[in-house]
């Protein structure tokens, strides 16, 4: 509160931020989190269903973009991304999907299944050891330097909507996420899968004997995770323009907190969630730290997604949106 | 269903291939284990069908009879198993061949002219996957043999086997010693391929086969006598282990002087590592918290002792002195700052161990990941020289006599391992151990059998965390300065990960995962960009296969294998289409 008066007291001159900068921070911060919004869902479904971490989503994402820009660059060498940009993106995607896919329901397979019945510690530390491995295998394959995304003209400089300037790639991001969301949300509350993973994640036994087949409802689960992943590592790469074998896990933490802000395990809490952790680490640091005269601020806006990360824990386990009470043992 | 051989085969050439493709292969021909012929992509290459053919041989399961396949059966299948696999390779490298290795350079880094020459032979690609085929099968037939020979057999060949590749391996170390005790070296290791040489491979397996033979021969009777000889009443340890113990000890003690400094640098670092090892298997053993966030305790025992022992800051345009600085002996420093991380453990722990299991991971998580952020952020670059670090660290020395030589910083760190070695083991049988014991299984019935379960776990955090940072604070002494570099979440999941390979819960465990994930990887240079690639692999291979570790701790394991066990009959009914069994009753059962 003080770092906030502090900061919006400070004149330009002093290193304070004119209205338009802090129009630009919320406009980052809202794409930004609507990527991180589309990763949380990944860890909230499958929490949902297995109530189980699955540390390793971070590498499903970054699988996707690089397997996505392969492709991608080729397009751009071609020139195909610039004369077509729909289908070169639409193509682009689809194998960002199929690769997050991919990785995400084989990393059930060979990695969880086995352990369905273990003890709840043990799938936590078979994810994160499956979030290293996959992490080094991308590294072995591709190399440990960053590789540049390329980005179609038209994606390139900002038009103004409502009057404010926006970034083409925030505004395709931001609609692309909304559409997602409000597709996954129709898919879980409308179809029969759908029905299916919510009674899986209520009780697994008793839907079994309903007749559901509880792997094949997992799978899908890791499916769905993995397209929502795919899309976002497109949207992400496009936005920053580079991928690299370590790209997944601060977003992966990122949108973690996330799941975990809104309420794990539910889509409205995931998609919240990610909302005010994008907004939080643009304007957060600039907002509450400046004021103190702290240098250089952004360095410092992983530390304050922990931050956040640990407070709700300690304080409002069940997140915004969650029953309040998170079950304690 | 799909034949059992494609089952098995294909995805044991998919490895394959995928350890072409992360570069195992490519890059390791010229690494020899055994002469000239035996490289270490040869052995990634053969490995894969191998296990296919052991998998193949593997007893059938049919109407709840195990049955045992005869010889000649065996050897067909895992024959078959093992071509398959090779085939599943073969027609990866005749389609990358067809499509050209330089294009799929461009995506897939390792495939290089050198990979392609190595895995057809040199020869023209068909004959070489049909090279490729053969010599798989081969490898997948001696696999499914050895499944089903005899064990009279079967355990020497294994350990032979074992043996004298963990010679090929350790070509850095061996010689060395040999030298240091002026010992002949050239028969066993060659001079020119740097590997073992076919005598002394030979030899090595001989010598290993033949302990193994008199060992299951007359092991049972030794035993029995050993274990007359420590005479009832006395600790709780087996004679049998506590000699083993006594063995490991003297080669712990002598091991520098023999191997000389460069190796001894890597052992330090091994024994740094056993020291946050048995810190955070504290925490994770006995208390059974997964705590993530160890590098927080790491760091500040690092930093913290800096500050107080006078270190200055590296970075450029301020002066040099930090914003807090005392002027300590190291060995008055170390105390104060043990107290510091303990303390800061109860501060950090106080709100968070009321958490859950994962929920308390995650928190850790950040809280180390915080750490990291703020050592290397401006902020703080007056008080501990952010992205630069600081330097000029104090070498432990007393009266003179300094430790930051590697042999000498060796024997720095193992008297501390020791010291807390000994307090672990000792706090483990105590009341405060068995406290633990009954939280981490139970912790509402551990709580209503009047355990205080909150000061327990606040005691382990704090016990963890102050171990911790003297790992920490050894590091600092070890490398004499400090960069952010060192204290990434990588350091966290590297600790847990020797604490889960060695053994949960289990001391020995802990020295035996930090010397195969910190020093295997450090003297083999080679292997530098593939140690966390091995570190996954680890885990997730360790949680799958064998929870209990490799030096398991026996309650532990009790526990872990009677549980894995209901779950596997469990399973095994389920699979049959029968009624499972009630998996509490299992568990009584095998109790």
């Amino acid at each position: 509160m003080i770092g906030a008066w502090r900061t919006l007291a400070l004149d330009r001159t002093e290193g304070g931020y004119s209205v338009g900068a802090w129009r630009d921070f919320i406009v980052q911060g809202a794409a930004q989190g609507a990527i991180f919004a589309m990763i949380a869902l990944g860890y909230s479904l499958v929490y949902g269903i297995l109530r189980m971490i699955n540390f390793a989503h971070g590498e499903v994402f970054m699988a996707g973009a690089f397997g996505s820009f392969f492709f991608a660059d080729a397009y751009a060498q071609s020139g195909f991304l610039n004369r077509n940009p729909v289908m070169a993106l639409a193509i682009v995607t689809a194998v960002a999907i199929g690769v997050s896919v991919g990785t995400g329901v084989l990393l059930e397979r060979l990695a969880y299944r086995p352990l369905r019945n273990a003890p709840r510690l043990v799938p936590l530390i078979t994810a994160i050891g499956a979030s290293l491995f996959l992490q080094n295998a991308f590294r072995g394959f591709f190399g440990p330097q960053p590789y540049g995304y390329p980005k179609p003209e038209v994606l390139a400089g900002s038009i103004t909507v409502l009057g404010v300037p926006v970034q083409k790639v925030q505004l395709l991001v931001l609609v692309v996420a909304v559409i997602c969301m409000a597709v996954l949300q129709w898919f879980v509350s409308t179809t029969t899968t759908g029905r299916s993973m919510r009674a899986v994640a209520q009780d697994r036994e008793i839907a079994s004997l309903m007749g559901i087949n509880v792997d094949r409802v997992i799978v899908i689960t890791f499916a769905i995770g993995g397209v929502l992943a795919g899309i976002a590592a497109v949207l992400f790469s496009l936005t920053f323009e580079q991928v690299q074998f370590t790209m997944g896990f601060r977003p992966g933490i990122a949108a973690f907190t996330a799941a975990v802000l809104g309420g794990i395990g539910s889509i409205g809490g995931a998609a919240l969630g990610g909302f005010v952790i994008g907004l939080l680490q643009a304007v957060g640091p600039p907002l509450l730290l400046t004021g103190f005269g702290i240098p250089s601020v952004f360095s410092l806006r992983d530390a304050f997604v922990f931050l956040v990360l640990v407070l709700v824990l300690v304080f409002r386990p069940g997140g915004l949106l969650g029953t309040g009470e998170a079950e304690k043992v | 269903m799909a034949r059992r051989w494609i089952r098995i085969g294909v995805p044991a050439g998919i490895v394959t291939i995928f350890l072409a493709l992360v570069g195992l292969i490519g890059g390791f021909t010229d690494v020899y284990l055994i002469g000239d012929q035996i490289s270490f992509a040869a052995l990634m290459m053969i490995l894969p069908p191998f296990v296919a053919g052991l998998v193949a041989a593997a007893p059938r399961v049919e109407g709840g009879e195990r049955l045992e396949k005869r010889i000649p059966e065996a050897a067909v299948t895992a024959a078959i198993a093992g071509a398959a696999a090779g085939a599943t390779f073969a027609l990866a490298v005749v389609l990358a061949d067809w499509i050209g290795d330089e294009r799929i350079r461009a995506v897939f880094i390792n495939v290089t002219p050198q990979l392609m020459e190595f895995v057809t032979f040199g020869r023209a690609t068909m004959v070489g996957a049909l090279a490729v085929i053969a010599v798989s099968a081969l490898a997948g037939l001696l696999g499914g043999v050895l499944r089903v020979a005899p064990a009279s057999i079967r355990r020497p060949v294994t350990v032979a086997v074992i043996a004298t590749l963990l010679f090929g391996f350790l070509q850095r170390v061996i010689p060395i010693a040999l030298d240091q005790l002026s010992l002949e070296r050239d028969w066993l290791y060659s001079p020119q391929f740097d590997g073992l040489t076919w005598i002394g491979a030979i030899v090595v397996a001989a010598v290993a086969a033949g302990i193994s033979f008199l060992s299951t021969r007359f092991g049972t009777r030794l035993r029995g006598s050993v274990a007359r000889i420590g005479g009832s009443g006395g600790p709780a340890i087996s004679p049998v282990r506590l000699l083993a113990g006594a063995i490991a000890l003297g080669l712990l003690i002598v091991a520098p002087l023999l191997l000389g400094s460069v190796i001894s640098e890597v052992l330090g670092t091994v024994m740094v590592f056993a020291l946050l090892g048995i810190g955070l298997n504290i925490v994770v053993g006995y208390a059974g918290l997964l705590d993530l966030g160890y590098v927080f305790f790491f760091a500040l025992g690092a930093y913290s002792l800096a500050l107080l022992t006078g270190a200055t800051l590296n970075a450029f345009g301020i002066p040099p002195e930090p914003a807090i600085s005392g002027s300590l002996n190291f060995y008055v420093a170390i105390p104060i700052v043990m107290v510091i991380a303990a303390a800061s453990g109860l501060l950090v722990g106080a709100p968070v161990l009321r958490l859950r299991g994962d929920y308390l991971a995650l928190v850790t998580l950040g809280l180390g990941e915080m750490v990291t952020v703020l050592v290397g952020s401006p902020w703080l670059v007056p008080l501990v020289g952010g992205p630069s670090g600081m330097r000029g660290i104090t070498d432990a020395a007393i009266g003179g006599f300094g430790f930051r030589d590697p042999q000498r910083f060796y024997y720095l760190a193992l008297a501390f391992v020791g010291l807390a070695a000994f307090m672990s083991w000792r706090l483990a049988a105590s009341r405060i151990g068995r406290a633990w014991t009954a939280m981490r299984e139970d912790e509402q019935t551990a709580d209503a059998m009047g355990i205080s379960t909150t000061r327990f776990k606040l005691l382990a955090f704090a016990i963890g965390g102050a171990i911790g940072s003297l790992g920490g604070a050894l590091f600092a002494v070890k490398i004499g300065s400090l960069t952010p570099a060192s204290f990434q979440v990588i350091v966290s999941i590297q600790v847990l990960g020797l604490v889960i390979l060695g053994g949960m819960g289990s001391i020995p465990g802990v020295i035996v995962g930090a010397l195969v994930l910190v020093g295997l990887p450090g003297l083999l240079r080679e292997f530098e960009e593939y140690r966390f690639l091995a570190y996954g692999a680890a885990v997730v291979a360790i949680m799958v296969l064998r929870p209990q570790g490799l030096v398991p701790n026996v309650r532990r394991s009790r526990e872990l294998q009677d549980e894995e066990q209901a779950q596997d009959e469990w399973a095994k009914a389920v699979e049959e289409g029968e009624t499972p069994p009630d998996i509490a009753s299992a568990t009584g059962a095998t109790t």
